[in-house]
């Protein structure tokens, strides 16, 4: 072991040496570690990785003395692997104890040599480093910071680079002027030409960050463009691929730092940024470069959407001249971006593909004010909706909704107008029609799809295309499509589309919806698949509400009933809920009358479970009836299941008295509630006593309390 | 007063044990914590090293009290292993109802193979604590501190804990779970199966269980046994425990008086599945096991009345966020 005497506070930095290598781990330790939540699978652990882990950001505030902070940096040194991802988490605390002064001159020379620890251990400092600021002697002092940033900019494993760029921006934005052009974006320049792709994969990300800097000095801009145009080229497809992640932020800074002008022809966006859009599309590069196209147009989309509202907001008052030039270049721009998109429906990648699709409702609003691209686009969507692909189907159903919202118009299916020409033209444009009212075709289509993944997407979306069509619209298009989902083989289908009726209830009426719905919900009220069951279950009260109370006793009550004695369980409980819910709405004496006896003869259920279910529902009941009904019509039916053979009813009678207890005025409950109470209080069974003290205590405050008033 | 004295006359054990835990069960304090862990582990939340400390403390005092035969009464909901598949535990609890409204009886095997064995254990061992009497766990052949070494439940440990600290709480704790269990004097449950080694109950009253899951004899044959089609006693794949045939089983249930033996401990595609001429049920409650296997799960309901009929309920795995559907289809080569 390295030999540390804390005692001897002033040589201790000097004695560090970097970490070296030890023997491997003992033996019981998994070889991953902690690393596992750092891929792609989070789901899996990231919830359970966040025992103990959230002490982190209140390390800066736990003041630690001087020999603390050696002793932590002697933890560094150690060779057990979790106590030093603790230490590197502390560097904090450590510089605090240290000093500016020997922070600067001692700390980070020694993180500077400690580079080549495991990756673990490397992410906690490279994390830390970005919160030192305060503590090499503040902002003056900060650029020292990125000594040690430079070498985790470079090494192997991403997660580490990611935090060091993190935190290298984070120390660059409180970096003054003068620092930042001589030391940041000095950084950033070695990076892009360094030997190692990782250190190049680290200039993609930052160079973007760094631009929007870089004001006033067409020098310097044009001289990382040029350094992010070879990494477009770079002969190593890991960094053109990051290079690809990050063209359309480069293209967004660039555009709002410099302005229109760059648009303009010798301008970069013209010159040099749209040749990377088109080489990095190029069916040379490997998909995973190609992979980014559609995110990129997105942003030159919305950055060029943007840029035409300034210049619109902006040319009635000064030169109009610009304002129209700038126009016009923003043309020209998607005019040479639109082939781009329309490629990627057609990639021999489904990847590609698939990611066009997914992200397809981004593309169309990115584009839709601006001219000339609707038709091209929507036409591209219709072609993914038919992907020989089922994923590329199903990503691109889920975006149909959104797709379809979009205020421009477009000409019909199959529409050939005129030529090119008629673009304006008052004739070929009055045939426009809402872009709607083009997909809902496609509906009908995908009802018949062969994957099912495809029409559980499309029961997920289709109710919401009814607002933007409008009543009658969706009545003639949407609805004959809607009773085809809802007699889908597959119950998903069936699930999705029952959970979103509510929205094409808004739009054509209860009526209409009733007598073309009801008897595919009777259908469905019987499913196999419970979830299917449970979400009938839940439309209940507002078919209730809509369909009156006779025609709703008539063809509707015995159903929900009989979900009382379901054999699911949750199923068992949401009938009862729902039984409170009708209730409610349709009063006490309705209940009395049509709930009451059918509840009673589930009382004599042989099933344990299905007596407490209407115990429970008979409370739940209750509590939303007239003081005279629950006194004398429910009451006295929950106090005779008290003795019930089985404890678990017997404790669910306690609990349901303590319902509806503070119904009742309080001689009703001394006479009644209270010996019944009192006797499960002595029951054989801990449960049963237990939940009636708790219901006699519950009752007792209130009684207590309400004689008060 | 008369129904609760009723009750009283038909489950002795219920009475005597609430006798010596009433106690600690009637003062609310005690309740509190448990009340507190167990909103934390219905979310999936695990709980702290020193919450599991706690814990697996109190939940030793409860099961101390447990025989090794431990009389359970009816109704009761008897279920197979969960391998911490916790999602799939909820969806049980949806199936089945939630505790304690409805009772449960688990046959072992908490912990391996999922990725949740340290909240579903934890989860289980806090409801037996909080609610002894309407739920009961039983050890299997994967509560062991050998087994789970080496399939899942050790590495989870160490990753969600940082250190073996909670490991060695739970499987210092699974030496105290019950071996099997008798339902009303007639369905005989346990995780795996028969011992040549032991005829009667009794013999199984007499084994000292606190100790680590043996490499043989009959504490191990009772984790790790399998029924099979052929008569008598064989040589078991597994290196551990027996195969034992129809004869087996039949004798054994009549000697003891007994109407069924219920065991878990093999993954069966429909979830249950009756063998030896209905002597021998199996059952198992981890749906489409280790994530790929495609089988339904099952849960056994008793009821009160007609123990000799008991119903099974099947079930799939909850539906997850962003979880491709599998295959309902297993491929041949897997089975």
């Amino acid at each position: 072991m390295i030999d540390v005497d804390v005692t001897d506070t002033g040589t201790i930095i000097g004695n560090i040496k970097p970490h070296q290598f030890l023997e491997p781990p003992p033996i019981l330790v998994p070889p991953e570690g902690g690393k596992i939540a750092n891929g792609d699978d989070d789901n899996y652990y990231g919830m359970a990785m966040a025992v103990d882990n959230d002490n982190n950001d209140n390390i800066i505030d736990e003041a630690i003395d001087e020999e603390d902070a050696l002793r932590t940096i002697e933890k560094l040194l150690g060779d057990d692997l979790p106590s030093r991802i603790e230490a590197a988490t502390k560097l904090p605390m450590i510089a605090k104890a240290l000093g500016p002064q020997r922070t600067r001159e001692e700390l980070l020379p020694f993180l500077s040599d400690s580079v080549d620890d495991e990756d673990e251990v490397l992410e906690e400092i490279a994390s830390s480093l970005g919160k030192l600021i305060p503590f090499v002697g503040g902002k003056g002092h900060a650029s020292v910071l990125l000594q040690p940033l430079e070498l985790l900019l470079a090494v192997e494993e991403n997660v580490v680079r990611e935090k060091a760029s993190t935190s290298a921006i984070a120390i660059s934005q409180q970096m003054n002027d003068d620092d930042y052009q001589t030391k940041f974006i000095a950084m950033i320049s070695r990076l892009a030409t360094k030997e190692w792709s990782t250190a190049r994969i680290s200039a993609c990300g930052l160079i973007p960050v760094a631009f929007s800097k870089m004001t006033n000095n067409p020098h310097m801009q044009l001289e990382h463009v040029t350094y992010f145009a070879n990494l477009c080229r770079d002969d190593a497809p890991m960094v053109r691929r990051i290079a690809s992640r990050n063209l359309g932020s480069l293209l967004n800074t660039v555009v709002v730092t410099i302005g229109p002008s760059s648009l303009s022809e010798g301008g970069l966006v013209w010159d040099i940024l749209l040749n990377l859009y088109e080489s990095l599309a190029g069916g040379d590069q490997p998909d995973s470069v190609r992979l980014h196209t559609t995110q990129n147009c997105v942003v030159l989309g919305q950055t060029m959407t943007l840029i035409k509202e300034q210049v619109l907001s902006s040319s009635s008052s000064n030169t109009s001249h610009e304002g129209g030039e700038a126009l016009l270049r923003i043309n020209m721009i998607v005019k040479r971006i639109l082939p781009l998109i329309v490629a990627t429906i057609d990639d021999r990648s489904w990847r590609v593909r698939w990611t066009a699709a997914s992200k397809f409702a981004s593309v169309v609003h990115a584009f839709s004010s601006l001219d000339g691209t609707m038709d091209a686009l929507v036409s591209a969507y219709e072609k993914l909706l038919q992907d020989p692909e089922a994923e590329v189907r199903t990503a691109a159903t889920f975006n149909l909704s959104e797709v379809a919202k979009t205020e421009a118009v477009v000409y019909p299916a199959g529409w050939t107008g005129v030529g090119g020409e008629g673009v304006g033209d008052v004739d070929s444009d009055s045939r426009r029609i809402p872009v709607a009212l083009r997909l809902v075709k496609r509906v009908i289509q995908l009802t018949e799809d062969d994957s099912e993944n495809v029409r559980v997407a499309l029961a997920v979306v289709a109710t919401n295309l009814a607002p933007v069509l409008g009543k009658d619209a969706t009545i003639k298009t949407l609805l004959p499509a809607m009773l085809l989902l809802l007699r889908d083989s597959t119950s998903e289908v069936r699930l999705n589309i029952i959970s979103s009726l509510s929205m094409l209830n808004e739009v054509i009426g209860a009526e209409l919806l009733i007598e073309s719905l009801l008897p595919a919900i009777l259908d469905l009220a019987e499913d196999s698949k419970w979830r299917v069951r449970l979400a009938v279950i839940d439309r209940m009260p507002l078919l209730a509400k809509q369909l009156g109370t006779v025609i709703f006793s008539d063809r509707l009550l015995s159903l929900c009933v009989g979900w009382l004695g379901d054999d699911i369980s949750s199923i068992r409980e949401a009938a009862a809920k729902n039984l409170k819910e009708l209730t409610a709405l349709l009063g006490s004496e309705w209940a009395v009358q049509n709930l009451l006896p059918r509840v009673q003869e589930v009382m004599e259920n042989q099933s344990y479970l299905r007596r407490m279910n209407a115990v429970q529902a008979m409370s739940l009941m209750a509590t939303v009836m007239d003081e005279s009904t629950a006194q004398w019509e429910i009451l006295p039916v929950l106090l005779e299941m008290h003795c019930d053979p089985v404890p678990n009813v017997r404790f669910n009678v306690a609990k349901g008295l303590g319902l509806v207890g503070p119904l009742l005025n309080s001689s009703m409950y001394e006479c009644q509630i209270v010996p019944i109470l009192t006797l499960l209080i002595e029951d054989a069974d801990p449960d049963v006593r237990y939940f009636a003290k708790q219901s006699i205590d519950l009752l007792t405050a209130f009684f207590e309390s309400s004689n008060l008033d | 007063m008369t129904a609760a004295n009723a009750n009283a006359a038909t489950s002795p054990i219920r009475s005597s044990l609430s006798s010596t835990t009433s106690a600690p069960l009637n003062a609310p304090s005690s309740h509190a914590d448990f009340e507190q862990y167990l909103a934390k582990l219905t979310h999936g939340t695990p709980l702290s090293e020193s919450e599991v400390q706690h814990l697996c403390n109190k939940a030793r005092e409860t099961l101390t009290l447990e025989a090794n035969v431990q009389p359970v009464s009816a109704p009761v909901t008897v279920c197979g292993d969960i391998h911490g598949q916790w999602h799939d535990l909820m969806e049980l609890y949806r199936i089945g109802g939630s505790t304690p409204d409805t009772n449960y009886l688990f046959m072992g095997d908490y912990v391996d193979r999922g990725y949740y064995s340290v909240e579903t254990v934890s989860l289980l061992v806090c409801l037996k604590v909080r609610y002894p009497e309407r739920i009961h766990i039983l050890r299997g052949n994967h509560e062991s501190r050998q087994i789970t070494q080496v399939y899942g439940f050790y590495d989870e440990c160490v990753r969600k804990y940082g250190s073996a600290n909670v490991w060695k709480m739970f499987t210092d704790l699974f030496d105290y779970f019950p071996l099997t269990a008798v339902v009303e004097n007639q369905i005989f449950c346990l995780h795996g199966g028969l011992s040549p080694s032991v005829d009667t109950l009794d013999h199984i009253r007499q084994l000292d269980r606190v100790q680590e899951v043996p490499h043989e004899g009959p504490m191990c044959d009772l984790l790790w046994s399998d029924p099979d089609d052929r008569q008598g006693w064989g040589i078991s794949p597994r290196g551990a425990g027996f195969t034992f045939g129809q004869d087996v089983s039949e004798q054994y249930n009549q000697r003891n008086g007994l109407s069924l033996v219920a065991r878990a401990h093999q993954l069966v595609m429909e979830g249950y599945n009756w063998s030896h001429n209905k002597n021998v049920v199996t059952i198992f409650s981890a749906p489409n096991y280790c994530y790929r296997c495609g089988n339904q799960a099952a849960i056994m309901e008793v009821g009160e009345n007609d123990k000799s009929k008991p119903s099974f309920l099947q079930f799939d795995p909850a539906p997850r966020r962003g979880e491709p559907h599998v295959n309902r289809r297993t491929p041949d080569y897997f089975l």
